[in-house]
């Protein structure tokens, strides 16, 4: 018997794997149509390292966002905000639905679902049960969120601030998740 | 976000940013950056796939204790499953 050497079709659709969106791109054209100038990406060449001085089964790690995430019991974000420097510091042991989101830059839909796939509370959790983390901070971040033409402050004065409340709580390593 | 992770480092702290804009990421360079070609929303993946969302925190945190430079930028091999594209969403 002759083997069935026609195409088939595959068993499950091939995975979708595009060239990386050019958001860049996309957010000049956003921006422009919401009469918004230009936004001017700050290109750096070089980057700080501060390696991590202990295992991870020691460090401390905390979280930042900036989703437009916040806590129900909070203001929402203002969803289409610009040059907002607002940072809500979150207790570590809130519930993964005790959120709401409100920024109109992305499709949060699915993170309204479940805040897990844009800040996975839960898994982190998990991670230090297991040991595979040493400790939460008691405070995750949720702020910055997109559009701060005046980034000198965030050099200056949020960014600094906020280095300082991570140290004050004994921070090893920040995951940071933007949106 | 970048600019914020950079300042974080540079007072002494290490940063990791799960990233679902690459050319973003490449031109403000946090010190590490793993790169999820996800929708922006899903950095961690689709909602309550646990797995998914496990394994990219995952690579994160082995990025913060692997990368050996400023700057590292991985590119983690996961495919969403449907094509998609920039869509600013509802508030």
């Amino acid at each position: 018997m002759q083997a069935d050497t026609s195409p088939q079709p595959p068993a499950h659709p091939a995975p979708h794997s595009p060239a990386p969106i050019s958001y860049v791109e996309g957010l000049a054209r956003h921006y422009g149509s919401m009469g918004h100038p230009p936004y001017a990406w700050t290109i750096h060449h070089t980057a700080p390292m501060t390696p991590l001085t202990k295992p991870l089964g020691a460090c401390r790690v905390t979280m930042l966002t900036s989703g437009g995430i916040s806590l129900c019991t909070m203001p929402g974000f203002d969803p289409m905000a610009r040059n907002d420097h607002r940072l809500d510091a979150i207790p570590a042991d809130v519930g993964s639905g005790d959120f709401q989101i409100h920024d109109a830059y992305y499709d949060h839909s699915d993170a309204d679902r479940d805040i897990n796939c844009q800040f996975p509370i839960d898994r982190l959790r998990e991670l230090v049960a297991e040991g595979v983390i040493g400790s939460l901070a008691p405070r995750f971040w949720s702020g910055f969120m997109g559009r701060i033409y005046n980034r000198s402050k965030v050099l200056t004065e949020s960014g600094p601030a906020f280095a300082a409340a991570l140290a004050e709580d004994g921070v090893d390593l920040l995951i940071a998740v933007p949106a | 976000m970048g600019l914020v992770c950079r300042v974080v480092e540079e007072a002494g702290i290490a940063t990791v940013c799960v990233s679902t804009g690459r050319d973003l990421t490449v031109q403000v360079l946090p010190p590490r950056s793993v790169f999820v070609n996800f929708p922006m929303g899903n950095a961690f993946g689709a909602p309550f796939d646990l797995a998914m969302q496990r394994n990219i925190l995952r690579a994160a945190l082995d990025l913060s204790v692997s990368a050996v430079r400023g700057g590292e930028l991985v590119d983690l091999p996961y495919c969403w499953p449907v094509p998609f594209a920039f869509e600013p969403g509802r508030s």
